[in-house]
C-alpha cells in the first residue's frame, strides 16, 4: 500500500476519521522512502508529527524535512507548492491534520502538473478530500479492531491496532494488496 | 636562451614602513610586535643595522644600541601593499613575472632587449618602476633565477649583470649566508669549512645528497646557479565587481530585482568565462539619502547561476531592505573555483544543492527558520524530546535496515498538550471532557530531572474514547493536572 500510495509523479490522497490509521500510513510511507535512501519532505500545517514515533516505525530522520507551519493552512499550501517544484525529493506530504481546507480547481492542477515534471510523489493527509479529479489515488483509512495486553484483567498496555483503507478514487488498478493491517503500538 | 631579472628589496618590512612614511628613510628604523609582554625586532633598515641593531632583539636592546632608533609596529596590511606594489612595477615592464615572496619579483627578460635594450637597460627600467611606487630596489640579471637573486642580494649597486654562461664564477666568492639556508645546515656547511658559494659548489654532488640529504642538494643547486623549480607566472587578481549607476530613485524590492539581475548577468557571464564560481556576494546599494546598504550574502555554495544567486540575494534584501531609495547598485563576488563532482551510478537522485538552497531559504522566509530542519532525537526521557538541524541527508545509501513484521502506529502530538478535565473511578480515568473513556490502558509511570528545576513526573495512559478517538493521557503527578498528549492515528 505503502509503493502505491507514494508513486511518483502522482497526487495520493489518504484520508479518515481521527485514530484511524491516516498517519502510521504516512509514516510507513516516509519509512519506505528513506529506507531506499532517497529524500522526502513533510509539511505539517498543525506541527502534530511525532518525531519519536517516526523514528520507533524505522523512519530516518536525517532524509526527512519537517516544515512546521504553525496552523496556518495557506502557508502549508505555499510550501508544498515550493516543495513540488524542486526536483529531488521522493515524497512530500502535506498533512492537514483535522483542518478543513477549500483547495482552487486552478491550484490543485497546477500542482498537479508539478508534480509530474519534478517527478515526485505529493501525499495529502487531511480529514477530507482536497484535489478533486487532480489525485490519482484516493483513499479512505478505517479503524477496525484494537487490542489491548496485560498480565491482569484490566490492561495495562495499548498492544495494537486493525486498519483497514477503502479506495474513494483509483484512476489506475487499485492496489491488490489486502486493505486490512495490524499497527504495532 | 631565458634570461631572468630579480628585483630585490632587502628588509622588506622595514622598506613597507618607509613606504608609508617616506622621511624615516634616512633614520634608523626598526619594525616591531608584540609576543609576551615584549616586543621583539622584526625587521631593520640599514641605517640601523649599520648600528648593529638586527632582527630578533627587544626593543629596549635595540634602543641601547643605538639612542635614535624610531620604531613602528609591524602591520600586515603595510606589507600586502608593497608586496603588491612591487609586482605591479614589475609587470609594468614585463607580463612574465613570478611572485618570488615578500620584497623578491623575478622577471622573464626574454624579448625585452628589443624593447628596452640591453640587460643594464632593462635593470635600470626595473629599479625606476620599482622607485615610483615608493620601494627600492636591487636588481640582479643572469641566466637563471636563483643566480639573478644572489646577485641582486650580494651586490652593492642598483644593477647587477651576470654575463651568460658565467653564472657560477660571479657567485663563486659570494658568503654561503646569502642563501638563507636552514641554521643545522648552515651549522654543518660550517664546521666543514665551507664559507662561500664556489667552495659549496666545489663540493661532490653524490657526498653531499647522501650526506645532507635533499635539503643539501638544494643547497649545491642554488650554489651552482640553478633553478629548483618551474617559473610559476604571476597575474594580477582580476576585479570581480559589476555595477549600475541609475538615473531614477528605486524604492520597491520586485524594480530593484530587476536592476540587481541585469548585474548579476554580466556578472555571472564574466565568472563562467573564467570557469569561476562566487561563495560570496557583496551586495553595495547607493542610497538616495547619501548613505549606503551593505549586505554581504553567502551562497552556501559556490555557484555562477543568476537565478538562484538572485533568489538568494532577493530573500536577503527582503529581511534586510535598504533604509532609504536605492540609486546605485554594485556587486563584488569572491570568486573560486568550482570543484565538480559526480553521482554515484546506483545511488538514488537527490535534491541538487543549488535547488536545495535556494528552496530552504525560500521556505526559511515563509515559516521561520527554526520551524525548518531534520528532527533529531535528544537522549533525555522527558516527553516530545527532540531539536532541530539544518536539512542535509547523508550522500552515501545506508544499510538496509531491518523491516519489522507488524508496522508501528504513529502518535499525533498536541503542541502544547491540550489540558482536559478526566473524571476518575477506581484511579482509571472514566471520563475525558464530555466523553466516556471505552477501554484504556495503564499507568505508564515517567519521571525524570528531578535534580533539576525542570522536573517532571507523570502517569501515561492509553484511552479510547466514545467517539472513536485512540488518544494518549498524561497526568502530571506533580501538579494533578490531567493533559491529552496526542491522538494515536
Amino acid at each position: 500500500m505503502e509503493r502505491v500510495a507514494a508513486a511518483r509523479g502522482e497526487i495520493t490522497e489518504i484520508v479518515g476519521r481521527p485514530s484511524s490509521g491516516r498517519t502510521s500510513l504516512l509514516v510507513a510511507c516516509l519509512r519506505d522512502v528513506a529506507q531506499s535512501g532517497e529524500t522526502a519532505a513533510l509539511v505539517d500545517t498543525e506541527e502534530t508529527f511525532d518525531p519519536a514515533s517516526a523514528a520507533q516505525a524505522g523512519v530516518d530522520l536525517r532524509r526527512l524535512l519537517w516544515v512546521r507551519c504553525g496552523g496556518r493552512r495557506d502557508v502549508a499550501l505555499r510550501a508544498v507548492d515550493m516543495l513540488v517544484r524542486c526536483p529531488g525529493f521522493a515524497l512530500v506530504a502535506l498533512d492537514l491534520g483535522e483542518l478543513v481546507v477549500r483547495l482552487p480547481a486552478t491550484l490543485a492542477f497546477r500542482l498537479k502538473f508539478a508534480v509530474r515534471r519534478a517527478d515526485v510523489a505529493l501525499l495529502i493527509v487531511g480529514r477530507r478530500r482536497l484535489t478533486g479529479a487532480s489525485a490519482t489515488l484516493a483513499i479512505e483509512t478505517r479503524r477496525q479492531a484494537i487490542e489491548w495486553a496485560g498480565p491482569g484483567p484490566a490492561p495495562t498496555r495499548l498492544a495494537r491496532v486493525r486498519t483497514t483503507t477503502a479506495v474513494l478514487r483509483a484512476r489506475h488498478a487499485p492496489p491488490a494488496e489486502s486493505p486490512s493491517r495490524w499497527w504495532r503500538a | 636562451m631565458s634570461r631572468f631579472a630579480c628585483v630585490l628589496v632587502a628588509h622588506f618590512a622595514a622598506a613597507a614602513v618607509e613606504r608609508c612614511e617616506p622621511a624615516l628613510r634616512e633614520q634608523p628604523l626598526a619594525v616591531l610586535t608584540q609576543t609576551a609582554n615584549i616586543k621583539i625586532l622584526v625587521d631593520a633598515n640599514a641605517a640601523a643595522r649599520e648600528r648593529d641593531v638586527r632582527s630578533g632583539m627587544t626593543e629596549t636592546e635595540a634602543a641601547a644600541r643605538c639612542p635614535t632608533l624610531v620604531t613602528r609596529s609591524h602591520i600586515e596590511e603595510h606589507v600586502a601593499a608593497a608586496r603588491h606594489a612591487l609586482l605591479e612595477a614589475a609587470l609594468a615592464v614585463s607580463p612574465r613575472i613570478e611572485d618570488g615572496g615578500a620584497g623578491i619579483v623575478y622577471v622573464d627578460t626574454a624579448g625585452l632587449e628589443r624593447l628596452i635594450g640591453d640587460p643594464e637597460a632593462i635593470g635600470r627600467r626595473l629599479v625606476h618602476q620599482a622607485r615610483t611606487v615608493g620601494l627600492v630596489a636591487r636588481v640582479g640579471v643572469a641566466g637563471s633565477r636563483t643566480a639573478a637573486r644572489v646577485a641582486a642580494a650580494s651586490a652593492s649597486v642598483p644593477v647587477t649583470v651576470v654575463a651568460p654562461g658565467r653564472e657560477r664564477a660571479a657567485l663563486a666568492g659570494v658568503p654561503l649566508g646569502v642563501l638563507d639556508l636552514d641554521p643545522p645546515l648552515a651549522a654543518t656547511l660550517a664546521r666543514w669549512g665551507v664559507r662561500t658559494l664556489g667552495e659549496m659548489a666545489a663540493l661532490p654532488r653524490e657526498g653531499v645528497t647522501i650526506r645532507l640529504g635533499p635539503a643539501g642538494l638544494r643547497a649545491h643547486d642554488q650554489a651552482l646557479g640553478r633553478d629548483h623549480e618551474p617559473f610559476r607566472p604571476w597575474t594580477p587578481p582580476p576585479f570581480w565587481e559589476e555595477a549600475q549607476g541609475l538615473e531614477w530613485e528605486i524604492e520597491s524590492l520586485e524594480v530593484l530585482t530587476v536592476v540587481l539581475e541585469t548585474v548579476l548577468t554580466r556578472l555571472c557571464g564574466r565568472l563562467g568565462a573564467a570557469a569561476l564560481a562566487a561563495d560570496v556576494l557583496d551586495i553595495r546599494l547607493g542610497l538616495a539619502s547619501g548613505g549606503h546598504h551593505a549586505r554581504v550574502v553567502s551562497l552556501a555554495y559556490p555557484m555562477s547561476e543568476v537565478k538562484p544567486m538572485l533568489a538568494l540575494v532577493g530573500l536577503d534584501l527582503e529581511a534586510h531592505p535598504p533604509p532609504a531609495p536605492v540609486t546605485r547598485v554594485a556587486v563584488s563576488a569572491h570568486p573560486i573555483r568550482a570543484q565538480m563532482g559526480q553521482g554515484g551510478l546506483w545511488q538514488p537522485p537527490v535534491p541538487a544543492i543549488r535547488d536545495l538552497v535556494s528552496v530552504l531559504a525560500r521556505l526559511a522566509a515563509l515559516v521561520g527558520t527554526d520551524s525548518l530542519g531534520s528532527p533529531t532525537l535528544v537522549d533525555s526521557h522527558r516527553p516530545d524530546a527532540f531539536a532541530m538541524l539544518a536539512f542535509s541527508p547523508p550522500t552515501e545509501p545506508d544499510a538496509p535496515a531491518r523491516g519489522d513484521a507488524e508496522p508501528r502506529l504513529a502518535l499525533r502530538r498536541m503542541r502544547p498538550a491540550r489540558r482536559v478535565d478526566v473524571a476518575v473511578v477506581g484511579e482509571r480515568p472514566a471520563r475525558v471532557d464530555a466523553q466516556h473513556v471505552v477501554a484504556c490502558a495503564g499507568p505508564w509511570r515517567a519521571s525524570g530531572e528531578w535534580w533539576d528545576t525542570e522536573a517532571w513526573a507523570r502517569d501515561e495512559w492509553d484511552v479510547a474514547l466514545g467517539d472513536g478517538a485512540l488518544c494518549r493521557l498524561a497526568r502530571d503527578r506533580l501538579t494533578g493536572h490531567w493533559y491529552l498528549d496526542g491522538l494515536y492515528d
